[in-house]
């Protein structure tokens, strides 16, 4: 256990730093440095005439400042400016060069003149004085200081610090806490962030019933209802308190139940396809004497809540897709030839590194998965059940997937951010373990949400106008993972939360008056971390959808009942053979003439052989030339893709592609200057606003009088809330833009990217690895003849491999 | 050129064009389409659309390119002819082997330009519409089997392989319809004329006046105090694979420059191809000296070289850039060639920026060409791409022109590029680093000037690296350097999507008529060979038909960068393998994946302009 009070430093350096060949003068900076704290945050150590490392080798790029270590953060203050241009999203919550300690996966501390080095746990002993620290972080930057100049005791101590602070014994310990804590007990002007999170936006949390009614509603899931039988945690302690079952079971029927399900984790509804077909979750039964009747109550349940009584289908997860230690084990190697391994020298095994990393294998089957999902509920109008062993990782993955690809709302920002309170949040994900908050057992550690956020990625890399947000959006959602601020990300599901944060109201003694709550921040509320100019990063500015822009008079379809081919005309019979000669077509597959478009007569005398129906082995092993579900696809992509209709990923390997915002944006040499994807968003985003701004003068201009008088083949309908004024008011002031990027001023060409615009915008690693920092172009060191470079870093990282 | 009646047809032709491709796959029962617009349509109109229509179309259908399919109300088996094609041959019951969708039973149509096929049976109807330019062998699969069939394989240049089968005829006598389409196929070994030759197309703009070789100097500054253009090679004198006019460094006189050209490869002595407008720092290409094993030496080219670093009175050094490995330049003093020595040329400094010759690439895209097609083998598809070194290859000579461009601008340093002819990869490099200096290069007609110059009138040897209408498949001339030129060009419009004013279709487009035979541009091999041919009067330019709907070809996200310079990174972590050209004819694939903002753009921008309409009708828009 670690205390909180604050441990003052017991030793401090009052000699001025050596000059060294370092050309850049070293006088000590006059003015003191401080960290910046929040409310609750204490500096438990620092260390001044500390080296930020730029470089591999001592540069004049480097910066001098104080390293602290606070209860929050690793923090380097510095007077300082770094040499080279450079925009990154500042966080509200972290200063330029801070380091939550949430995000210090790795402590390693060196000592160049002996040799030696450590790679530091909680409450360790260090027999050397290190002549650096290596910090290596989950979001893949990896930062180094030196403490060439600066007192070795209290480097010492700060390493110990960092090493042992970011190991928290307890969730509590979490500065959340803290945080919401001192800010209750606090001055209250300051309070407006503690006692009521604003929940960001209109995100639905799903911890209410209603939200859970209005998503009923939403997706017309007639048949299915509320239950309210979890209340207070009564029955399962991983499911929310309020979850969406079949009308036709009781409370005392899933009461009954839940006894034989893996953490009583009963099927859940998570989402209706607009046909009827219902997507359900369920963990395993462990009674085996009770699995037969069981499956069959459920189906039978859910077969009465299909407005057609379509089939259900189970989806054995397990069985089909890697495990949560797989996943991680592949993000380790990914991590690996990303950001650890040697620039140049790895160039030629690129490709077959990133394969043998198999993160994209694992992207692939996935995304695989999730559409052959989609094709049952999609294309056989049959339910589905998500079967996993407790319910609650791979099933999050895949349910949100399909969810986004059926469904457009979930594409829409507040709509994914409401998926992901529903299908990873409410599900009872078990964020704490799986992101390692409290660094106990690695064995539990798993990149899963990081793993649906690049299936995502490649959605919207192959769709671009289909997602209302931006792939910057994806990652400042995946960095927050590590601000362990949010209630989001830091507790294993919905009870886990409540009893934390009922233990750390009682451990405050603090008593919440009437109607009063205190709860940490959702981060779906981002004003908490950024400004709401760089929050217009998240919009995509060719986005077709409802939110897009100036479709606000309501005309656009929200959540279309998709009116998708009839199958007759895919049916194209056999598969293709490469010997036959045939021309005679085989006969439609049986799945397929079962379920034409109504589907709903045939399956209903089944009803007495439900147990044959329950088909976990569906989904057809690798090998197998072209399922019913490929098929499906195919003859989707033969037509045109709606950005607000279904979706399917292409998955032939050469269309899945490496997220390289995402996993390159630390690394300088992978840097294009003015270049990367982000350059085309510009342009797009200039264009957009050069749209809207020339739309709102020309409303100006033709004022209110045009609704008098329609167009060609527009007809003028009455929306209340639709854009145009009632005649007389006077035209509203233009909207603020959706765009991050601004146009010029008109009838000017647009100006060319800025400077800034980069490759890893708005990320910047300048300043965050420990590598040779490259001037020029990077072909220059080609010229150069550079050597081969082997950091410390190269030989910690063989350390602990 | 006369407004003529394929005027309107080009301007109606966008929606037309769309939505015949689309129902050409669904069904033929479409009322908007245009019968004149598929009439006078160009060709390949057609696979102008894959930014964003094509995206509704199988690939496997989307052969391009192609004739615009005229399909009235009732199915039609022939193909909508050009102007000038004609039917050769006729074949019903060919059974046309897919290799993603089994056997497809249909009629083929072989004409002097095209084979033709369409299969009734299935719904959508299947149409395969082949140019017979991109054929490089035909062969008979097989004898004829018990059950009296043969078979006969078609490799293609485009990354292909179809698969024919027919009933053996009874009448032993009558050819079967693939070997009359041999004789079409190979119009050259069988004395017949390429069909650009009686392709009788006429467009609203005159391409072969895209280029004119003293505006473009012009355009740079030349003729200027250091640079003059000489009329030495006026007629084709000096060297018969050079343009008729050269710039070279003023205080050289004709008689030198003779001399220098008898110490250079073929004549190809060093002539200036860009100069930086500000710094005067020069990119200038020529052949090897022909230094041998004995290490022949020739004061005029060592002047010559001095005269181009004087002309830049920035830097006291000249870069020589040499593109091939340093092993492989040694090796060619044995047959008389070699590189620059060092001691010879005082202030130079040679560098070799090891690009592999035409058989290494060649070799390299046969791989490649193994595992993208038909299918991709899912597990190992990245290290299958890895141990083709396509990518490595394209990595090495988007290196080499980047260390070029970087010191002309950043070391306003002139440079000396050569190979061995300096022909392939001299014209990848110079071609390359002046789209990297200039942004007008970077420009839909800057591009066509810069292809016009660097690789057609500096003589790249178009004729023999693909070997239009020659049988000859085997001939080891035959190289993919202007494929991969391409290919990093696109790595290009990749990195700095908003740079270039021409699309992905625009590069795909210019890959298919490089094998077509549809249009004269990419016959011959050199300036001297087109003007004997009178290529100009006796063909159509591809830049005809591509400036006469430039609308098809232009990447909606351009601005105008063309102060910058750019610098791609050259790093297998940033190449990636171009799938919207390599792997198009895989139905699983949709083009324009990746890539797809612009195309995603297009698809926007009329609901846009719709948005904007509406607001000035007041109405408002009730779909996207």
């Amino acid at each position: 256990m670690f205390t909180v009070r604050p441990l003052k430093p017991t030793f401090k350096s009052y000699l001025p730093p050596l000059q060294t060949d370092v050309k850049k003068s070293l006088h000590p900076p006059v003015k003191k440095l401080e960290a910046t704290l929040l409310p609750g945050e204490i500096v438990v150590n620092e260390v001044n005439f500390v080296r930020k490392c730029i470089g591999a080798e001592k540069s004049p790029d480097d910066l001098w400042g104080k390293l602290i270590c606070t209860n929050f953060k690793v923090s380097f203050v510095t007077h300082e400016a770094l040499a080279q241009p450079r925009f990154q999203v500042s966080n509200r919550l972290l200063g330029e060069h801070d380091i939550p300690l949430a995000c210090v996966d790795q402590v390693v501390t060196v000592n160049d003149a002996k040799g030696k080095k450590k790679v530091l746990g909680s409450n360790q002993k260090l027999k050397f004085n290190p002549s650096e620290v290596i910090l290596y972080c989950k979001d893949f930057r990896i930062v180094r200081f030196s403490f060439d100049e600066a007192g070795p005791e209290g480097a010492k101590k700060v390493c110990l610090a960092i090493a042992h602070y970011s190991r928290p014994a307890d969730p509590q310990l979490l500065f959340g806490f803290e945080l919401i804590g001192t800010r209750y007990l606090g001055s209250t002007e300051d309070g407006l962030n503690a006692a009521r999170p604003t929940g960001g936006s209109q995100t639905p949390l799903f911890a209410c019933s209603s939200d859970w009614d209005r998503e009923i509603k939403r997706t017309g899931a007639a048949e299915w209802r509320v239950c309210s039988v979890n209340q207070g945690y009564g029955v399962s302690p991983s499911l929310p308190e309020f979850f969406v079952v079949p009308a036709s079971l009781a409370d005392q029927d899933l009461r009954q139940y839940a006894e034989a399900f893996s953490g009583q984790r009963l099927p859940v509804w998570c989402w209706n396809h607009p046909n009827g077909s219902a997507l359900t979750r369920m963990a395993d039964i462990t009674d085996p004497l009770q699995q037969k009747r069981l499956d069959q109550r459920i189906c039978n349940a859910i077969i009465k809540s299909h407005p057609q009584r379509g089939d259900v289908h189970k989806a054995d997860l397990d069985k089909n897709l890697p495990s949560i230690q797989e996943v991680h084990n592949s993000l380790v190697r990914l991590r690996h030839i990303c950001v650890m391994d040697p620039f140049e020298e790895t160039e030629e095994k690129w490709l077959s590194s990133v394969e043998n990393s198999q993160w994209l294998d694992y992207v692939r089957t996935f995304l695989k998965h999730s559409c052959d999902v989609v094709y049952i509920l999609e294309g056989l109008n049959a339910s589905v059940i998500l079967q996993e062993e407790e319910g609650r990782d791979l099933s999050c993955v895949v349910s949100s997937l399909v969810q986004i690809m059926v469904d457009p709302h979930f594409r829409s920002l507040s709509g994914f951010q409401g998926l992901v309170q529903k299908e990873w949040v409410m599900a009872g994900h078990r964020f704490l373990d799986r992101c390692n908050h409290l660094k106990k057992s690695d064995k539990e550690e798993s990149p899963l949400f990081l793993l649906f956020l690049d299936c995502v990625w490649q959605l919207m890399n192959q769709y671009p106008s289909a997602f209302e947000f931006t792939e910057t959006y994806l990652a400042l959602l995946s960095d927050s993972m590590w601000v362990p601020v949010f209630s989001t990300f830091l507790f294993n599901g919905p009870k886990h939360h409540a009893d934390t944060m009922h233990d750390f109201l009682e451990d405050k003694k603090i008593t919440l008056g009437e109607g009063e709550e205190l709860c940490l921040p959702p981060v779906w509320d981002w004003s908490q971390q950024l400004s709401v100019r760089d929050q217009a990063l998240f919009n995509n500015p060719i986005y077709v959808g409802k939110a897009a822009p100036y479709a606000h008079n309501g005309a656009v379809k929200s959540f279309r009942r998709t009116k998708h081919k009839t199958w007759s005309s895919t049916l194209r019979g056999a598969p293709p053979s490469q010997t036959g000669w045939s021309s005679t077509l085989r006969g439609t597959p049986p799945a397929l003439a079962r379920n034409g478009l109504q589907g709903s007569q045939g399956t209903l005398p089944r009803r007495n052989s439900l147990a044959a129906q329950l088909k976990s082995d569906l989904f057809p092993a690798r090998d197998v030339p072209e399922g019913p579900s490929e098929r499906f696809a195919r003859d989707w992509f033969s037509g045109p893709a709606d950005p607000q209709g279904l979706l399917l990923p292409q998955l032939l390997p050469s269309h899945l592609a490496l997220w390289r915002l995402y996993f390159l944006r630390w690394v300088p040499e992978a840097v294009i200057p003015r270049g990367g994807p982000v350059t085309a968003v510009h342009a797009v985003s200039q264009l957009a606003h050069e749209i809207e701004t020339l739309q709102s003068q020309l409303r100006r201009y033709k004022g209110p009088a045009s609704s008098s008088s329609p167009g060609g083949g527009g007809t003028p309908r009455a929306s209340p809330d639709g854009g145009r004024p009632p005649p007389g008011t006077p035209p509203p002031a233009a909207e603020p833009s959706r765009m991050f990027f601004k146009a010029g001023s008109l009838y000017e060409p647009s100006p060319p990217p800025p400077e800034f615009l980069s490759s890893s915008f708005p990320f910047s690693p300048v300043g965050n690895l420990c590598r040779p920092n490259l001037r020029g172009t990077p072909i220059s060191k080609l010229l150069n003849g550079a050597k081969t470079w082997l950091s410390t870093e190269t030989l910690a990282a063989g350390e602990t491999a | 050129m006369e407004k003529s009646g394929s005027m309107d047809s080009l301007g109606s032709k966008r929606s037309s064009s769309r939505q015949a491709s689309v129902d050409s796959l669904s069904s033929s029962t479409s009322t908007s389409r245009s019968d004149r617009s598929a009439q006078t349509k160009p060709p390949s109109a057609m696979s102008s659309d894959s930014v964003s229509t094509s995206a509704e179309l199988s690939p496997e259908l989307k052969v391009r390119p192609k004739a615009q399919i005229k399909i009235p109300n009732e199915c039609k088996e022939e193909p909508q002819l050009l102007p000038g094609e004609t039917v050769v041959d006729i074949a019903k019951e060919v059974m046309y082997i897919c290799p993603f969708r089994g056997p497809l039973r249909g009629t083929v149509n072989v004409t002097n330009y095209r084979l033709f096929f369409r299969c009734m049976d299935q719904e959508p109807v299947f149409v395969l519409d082949l140019p017979l330019g991109v054929v490089s062998r035909v062969e008979k699969i097989g004898g004829a089997s018990s059950r009296g069939d043969v078979s006969y394989g078609l490799v293609c240049k485009d990354m292909r392989n179809l698969r024919f089968a027919h009933k053996q005829s009874e009448d032993a006598l009558k050819k079967s319809i693939f070997e009359v389409l041999m004789k079409y196929a190979f119009p050259v070994s069988n004395g017949l004329p390429i069909f650009a030759f009686e392709y009788g197309q006429v467009f609203p703009e005159n391409g072969w006046k895209v280029y004119d070789a003293i505006a473009e100097y012009k355009r740079q500054g030349i003729p200027n105090e250091s640079w003059r253009v000489t009329k030495a090679n006026d007629h084709y004198e000096l060297c018969d694979t050079y343009p008729s006019s050269l710039a070279v460094p003023v205080n050289i006189p004709d008689e030198d420059i003779r001399r220098v050209a008898a110490f250079r490869a073929k004549g190809r002595i060093p002539v200036l191809s860009w100069i930086h407008p500000e710094s005067q720092a020069t990119v200038t290409r020529c052949s090897q000296p022909m230094v041998g094993v004995n290490g022949k030496r020739s004061k005029e080219d060592e002047k010559y070289l001095q005269a181009i670093m004087d002309a830049n009175a920035q830097s006291h050094k000249l870069f020589i850039f040499d593109a091939r490995p340093s092993v492989n330049a040694a090796a060619n003093k044995t047959k008389g060639g070699g590189y620059e020595s060092e001691d010879a040329y005082q202030n130079a400094e040679l560098v070799f920026l090891d690009i592999h010759n035409i058989h290494v690439m060649r070799e390299s895209l046969r791989k490649l060409k193994e595992v993208v097609y038909p299918n991709i083998e899912e597990p190992h598809w990245l290290s299958n791409l890895e141990s083709t070194h396509w990518l490595e290859h394209i990595k090495l000579i988007m290196a080499g022109a980047l260390r070029i461009a970087d010191k002309v601008e950043s070391g306003k340093t002139s440079v000396v590029v050569h190979c061995s002819d300096g022909w392939d990869r001299t014209a990848q490099l110079t071609s390359l680093s002046m789209l990297m200096l200039d942004g007008f290069y970077r420009t839909t007609r800057g591009f066509q000037v810069l292809l016009e110059k660097e690789w057609l009138s500096f003589g790249h040897r178009f004729q023999l690296r693909i070997g239009h209408g020659d049988k000859n498949h085997t001939d080891a001339d035959r190289s993919p350097v202007f494929v991969q030129f391409l290919d990093c060009v696109w790595q290009m419009t990749r990195q700095f999507p908003a740079a270039f004013e021409f699309n992905e279709n625009f590069l795909v487009t210019v890959l298919d008529h490089l094998y077509s035979g549809l249009f004269g541009t990419f016959l011959c091999n050199s300036e001297q060979q087109r003007v004997k041919e009178e290529l100009p009067k006796r063909s159509m330019s591809l830049w005809s038909f591509i400036n006469s709907q430039l609308e098809d070809f232009s990447n909606p996200l351009y601005v105008n960068y063309s102060n910058h310079v750019l610098f791609p990174v050259v790093s297998l972590r940033h190449l990636e393998l171009w799938v919207g050209y390599y792997v198009r004819w895989n139905p699983r694939m949709r083009p324009q994946v990746g890539g797809a903002w612009g195309g995603a753009w297009v698809k926007v921008h009329p609901f846009w302009s719709r948005g904007l309409n509406n607001v000035q009708n007041g109405s408002k828009w009730d779909r996207i």
